[in-house]
């Protein structure tokens, strides 16, 4: 089964948020655990990028391209891309990926490529 | 609410420091405590950041005042990420303010040389959202450069632009005896000679390696009290009139528009109204220019320039020394360095110093009000201070 990013939808005002709050913006009234969890989409546009060549400890690669994606439900998240050439607005696709290791664990986030 | 005036001020330089985290608090605090002729106090805040982590230092705040030997003022340690400064001054003013204390020594220190690059590189990454940012290896000039590209695509900010305040701010800092960086930059070293690659490469492009702060040791420490004892004290009566903080998001994707610091905004305009001052009234500021693109944004939000211009007033010299509205006139970050918890009482340092008309070859000439922005996280922390001298 493939892997999922969660968004989190409130079961109070149906506000969807990524990432996930204990209390939704929409409405402050708000008991323990009011929240559904709800995959964010895979496909997107690139609102903007870099590429990193100054990189924390833990990571053994020469750079790393990270972008900000509109996805398709109007939510944005931030993940790595693997794209040659970038461009504002470009269209992407995402598949959740290891995106950072260390000794015990692996940590799974959205890896993202051209459409 | 009683007026909370600024009696004592003192520095340490900025720079790789051999010496112990206590000893820098405390060695800029004595020079605070000397410059205001004082040798007891109420309360003492220090404000750091990574002591923990970076230093194998817990309980600072304890440590500092009893090296100087101010048992037994009270004494609390604050840490708010790099906007640790300016919320350790907001304390001390809520103390004095209150009428709970009269005299507070706010000190703010840090260490981050003792660990390698890449160790201080992921210890200011662990700001950022846990599992949306720092998992996938973000970094905060990752952050400042996907701000930049924004910026660039809508304002048509350059990467000129950004090299001309790193060349403004560093060079500014040769006029700065305590500033880290004490080597003049230029235009043609960094960006348009065939050697500015080499020079000046990306970090996280489209920023280099000029357009970022340098990492550094150090402390910076003022000393807050009521009126009655400034006026006892006798030293230049400059009053602490404004304070706003705002926050917003954890993670920075979710900002409505990304290339809005809506806390800066509102911080700036808390402490405008609460000082009674509008931004064409201040004659000297100190803005948060960890990168180079942040002084041009936060000059925008906090009032000097319209949305979108802070780029066209730094290319007409408005923001330098002699300009409309002078920025960073000791260096900033960019050059005087950010040893991130002493960064917001080391811009207060820099504005009380021009207040007093002790700024040397920095001096604003009769600068009389004065603002500082201490910037946490990327933007999700904010802390605006005003300063005005009364007589």
């Amino acid at each position: 089964m493939a892997r999922e990013i969660y968004a989190y939808k409130s079961r109070v005002d149906g506000t969807l948020h990524y990432p996930m709050k204990m209390i939704s913006r929409g409405n402050r009234d708000h008991d323990f655990f009011e929240f559904d969890p709800v995959p964010l989409p895979k496909t997107g546009k690139l609102l903007t990028f870099t590429t990193v060549y100054n990189l924390p400890a833990q990571y053994e690669v020469a750079t790393l391209g990270l972008g900000i994606v509109e996805l398709e439900n109007g939510m944005r998240m931030l993940g790595q891309i693997e794209i040659d050439d970038p461009q504002i607005g470009m269209a992407v696709k995402g598949t959740v990926k290891v995106v950072r290791r260390e000794t015990y664990d692996d940590y799974y986030g959205m890896v993202f490529t051209a459409a | 609410m009683r007026d909370v005036y600024v009696a004592g001020i003192g520095i340490t330089t900025f720079t790789r420091l051999e010496y112990p985290l206590v000893e820098i608090a405390s060695y800029a605090s004595m020079m605070a405590l000397k410059d205001a002729g004082i040798t007891e106090v109420d309360q003492v805040y220090v404000a750091n950041m990574g002591a923990a982590r970076l230093n194998h230092q817990t309980a600072l705040a304890s440590a500092v005042t009893d090296s100087l030997s101010l048992l037994p003022a009270g004494a609390a340690a604050i840490e708010n990420g790099p906007a640790s400064g300016a919320a350790a001054i907001k304390a001390g003013f809520q103390a004095v303010a209150s009428g709970m204390d009269d005299v507070v020594l706010v000190a703010g220190v840090e260490r981050m040389r003792e660990v390698n690059n890449l160790e201080a590189t992921d210890f200011v990454a662990t700001l950022t959202h846990p599992l949306a940012e720092y998992i996938y290896g973000v970094t905060l000039p990752a952050l400042a450069a996907m701000f930049a590209r924004l910026y660039m695509d809508k304002y048509g900010v350059t990467e000129r632009h950004l090299a001309m305040v790193g060349v403004k701010n560093q060079n500014a800092a040769l006029n700065n005896e305590w500033a880290h960086l004490q080597q003049a930059i230029t235009l043609e070293g960094i960006l348009d000679s065939p050697e500015a690659m080499t020079n000046n490469p990306y970090v996280a492009d489209p920023l280099r390696f000029f357009d970022a702060c340098p990492v550094s040791d150090g402390g910076a420490a003022i000393i807050l009290v009521s009126k009655e004892k400034a006026q006892e004290l006798g030293r230049p009566m400059i009053r602490l009139s404004g304070i706003g903080q705002a926050t917003d998001t954890h993670a920075v994707f979710e900002r409505e528009e990304p290339t809005d610091l809506l806390a800066v905004r509102k911080a700036a305009h808390d402490a405008y109204q609460m000082s009674g001052l509008s931004p064409e009234e201040i004659d000297v500021a100190e803005l948060h220019d960890a990168f180079t693109i942040l002084e041009i944004a936060q000059s925008e939000e906090v009032g000097f320039f319209p949305k979108g211009e802070g780029h066209i007033a730094l290319e007409k010299g408005e923001t330098a020394l002699g300009g409309k509205i002078p920025i960073n006139v000791g260096g900033g970050l960019k050059g005087r360095g950010h040893p991130v918890g002493a960064t917001g009482v080391a811009q207060a340092w820099e504005i009380v110093t021009q207040l007093r008309g002790d700024g040397g070859k920095r001096q604003v000439e009769g600068a009389r009000t004065g603002l500082t922005l201490n910037f946490g996280g990327f933007g999700n922390n904010v802390v605006c201070l005003t300063f005005v001298r009364e007589d």
